[in-house]
């Protein structure tokens, strides 16, 4: 394979990883804390997609898995966060480790240990003749091919950038919500229900992260360990971006799903397993040059 | 008449007290400073005010209604607004989304009271679309201070608004904040640069350790033989 068809596989890989870590990164700016048990919000998301996909068609089931990952997202977060909201980000941290641990095996209990399968058709268009740019062992160039599934994959993260963008700039609600970020206290000041907006960014979180579930189940299948096996990418991409900022995380998703592709396809055979420390790495960095992440503002002393 | 009303006010922030037994009051109409050496508890009468600081005890009251107990976000309803010392503008908002949350509690953006803003402060309009984060000090200052006056408040509190600005910029700042308390807008001033603050407001009080010291017409704190030895270095 070349260069060409990798790029297109690390391309989807970080739409998916984008939509999730959008969420993922707004609950770390707006809730200010780091939520491990996202992955399972990701989980709920394809499984609830799965079943619906099992009546519904396929693009009513997303919307139905959106609900959903975003209903126990709100509901999660009333259970177990916004009641020791107050404590810091540490035990808010802990805490998430241990549902997403309870979330984990309560998903294997109700589900079983075997992968679950949308039933969807998936064209394949074939890019052929294009030039082979042989360097070394690697081909600059080289015939690609997408398959429909990965034309929706990027498609919908590319309409979830467009609508997050209108709502963090035209709307009142994401208007405050970047403005929490910024600075909790002077919100309350200017009249913000800062728990309004909390509540609001649970459940936009979890909406994007049962669409990247939804996304993850179709490229690959649904299983207990679906959002789990990618929550240290999203994290990574979260912090590689600039923890709290949407769009850093975007381009920090590309950036790891672009070197975890090209990592496995062009380091040496018996090496491909480290793909994802490649991913840290470059998260390690990018860290050492610039501390605050691609978009974020540098520390200033107050 | 009284619009606020700060009587016998513990306050604090958790287990630390840092206010005992506080009076302030501001008449309709009236420019009143609050100056006192750091860590006076200046900011925190301030704060406690506008709900971000911890009551203990006291009641404070605007125009009669009781707002002792109430949070921040309940408090802008009532008709005060709060330019804080720092973190007074949102740095990686646009000026126009700053501007924008000042109106936050209304239904839309008052377009006369943004002109009016932009009348007193017109950098703020060259600026619209730029971060707050890249204004001048002195410009966020002054757009902290728009956000304020977007809901047309019957009393401003302004915490230090002449710190951090270059010297030839704290006169300029001290004649807006006149004109706004010409305006009609009551004004509840702490300062660090006291003897200016005295010289323009019309009632002041000294505060040390916490507590009340000196209260009195501001020319009046200027020359008094005490406040001068123990305040304003002889």
């Amino acid at each position: 394979m070349g260069l060409v068809q990798n790029v297109v596989f690390g391309l989807v890989q970080g739409s998916y990883i984008a939509i999730a870590a959008i969420g993922f990164t707004m609950i770390y700016g707006i809730v200010n804390m780091i939520n491990f048990a996202y992955g399972e919000y990701l989980t709920i998301g394809a499984f609830v997609g799965v079943l619906a996909a099992g009546v519904l068609p396929l693009p009513v089931a997303a919307l139905v898995a959106m609900v959903g990952a975003g209903a126990a997202s709100i509901a999660l977060a009333k259970l177990f966060f916004t009641p020791i909201n107050e404590t810091g980000p540490v035990p808010m941290l802990l805490t998430s480790i241990g549902l997403g641990l309870v979330l984990r095996n309560v998903i294997r209990l109700g589900a079983g240990r075997s992968a679950r399968y949308y039933d969807t058709e998936s064209a394949t268009y074939e890019f052929a003749g294009v030039p082979e740019v042989p360097v070394g062992s690697v081909d600059l160039l080289g015939n690609f091919f997408v398959t429909s599934r990965m034309l929706v994959v990027v498609g919908c993260a590319v309409a979830v950038f467009a609508i997050l963008h209108a709502l963090l700039t035209r709307t009142d609600v994401g208007i405050a919500m970047r403005a929490m970020s910024d600075s909790e206290d002077l919100a309350r000041v200017r009249g913000i229900d800062t728990q309004m907006i909390r509540n609001s960014v649970w459940v936009l979180a979890g909406v994007l992260a049962g669409l990247a579930g939804v996304l993850l189940g179709i490229q690959t299948n649904v299983s207990v360990t679906t959002g789990f096996s990618q929550i240290l990418q999203i994290l990574a991409a979260a912090i590689l971006g600039g923890a709290g900022s949407p769009y850093g995380a975007i381009a920090g998703s590309y950036v790891i799903g672009l070197v975890v592709a090209l990592s496995t396809a062009f380091l040496p055979a018996d090496m491909t397993g480290l793909s994802s420390a490649v991913a840290f790495l470059v998260l390690v960095v990018v860290l050492l040059v610039k501390p605050s992440g691609i978009a974020g503002e540098e520390v200033r002393e107050a | 008449m009284t619009l606020l009303d700060v009587a016998g006010l513990d306050a604090g922030y958790g287990d630390l007290q840092v206010l005992t037994d506080v009076d302030l009051h501001v008449d309709d109409g009236e420019y009143v400073t609050v100056v006192g050496p750091n860590g006076a508890g200046k900011s925190t009468a301030m704060k406690s005010v506008f709900g971000l600081a911890d009551r203990f005890d006291g009641t404070i009251t605007l125009a009669g209604d009781d707002i002792t107990s109430l949070p921040p976000e309940d408090v802008i309803h009532e008709g005060i607004s709060y330019v804080p010392q720092t973190d007074n503008v949102f740095p990686s908002l646009t000026v126009e989304e700053n501007l924008r949350l000042g109106a936050y509690i209304l239904d839309e953006v008052p377009q006369d009271r943004l002109n009016a803003v932009f009348e007193r402060f017109p950098v703020l309009e060259d600026r619209l679309g730029e971060t707050a984060g890249a204004l001048s000090g002195g410009q966020q200052q002054m757009l902290g201070m728009g956000c304020a006056l977007m809901l047309d408040p019957d009393l401003l509190l302004l915490d230090e608004p002449s710190a951090g600005l270059a010297p030839d910029l704290v006169d300029d700042m001290f004649d807006r904040i006149d004109d706004v308390n010409d305006a009609g807008t009551s004004i509840l001033m702490v300062e660090q640069n006291a003897r200016e603050a005295l010289r323009r407001c019309d009632r002041g009080y000294v505060l040390a350790q916490g507590e009340n010291r000196y209260e009195g017409p501001g020319e009046q704190l200027l020359h008094d033989e005490e406040v001068r030895q123990q305040f304003l270095g002889g």
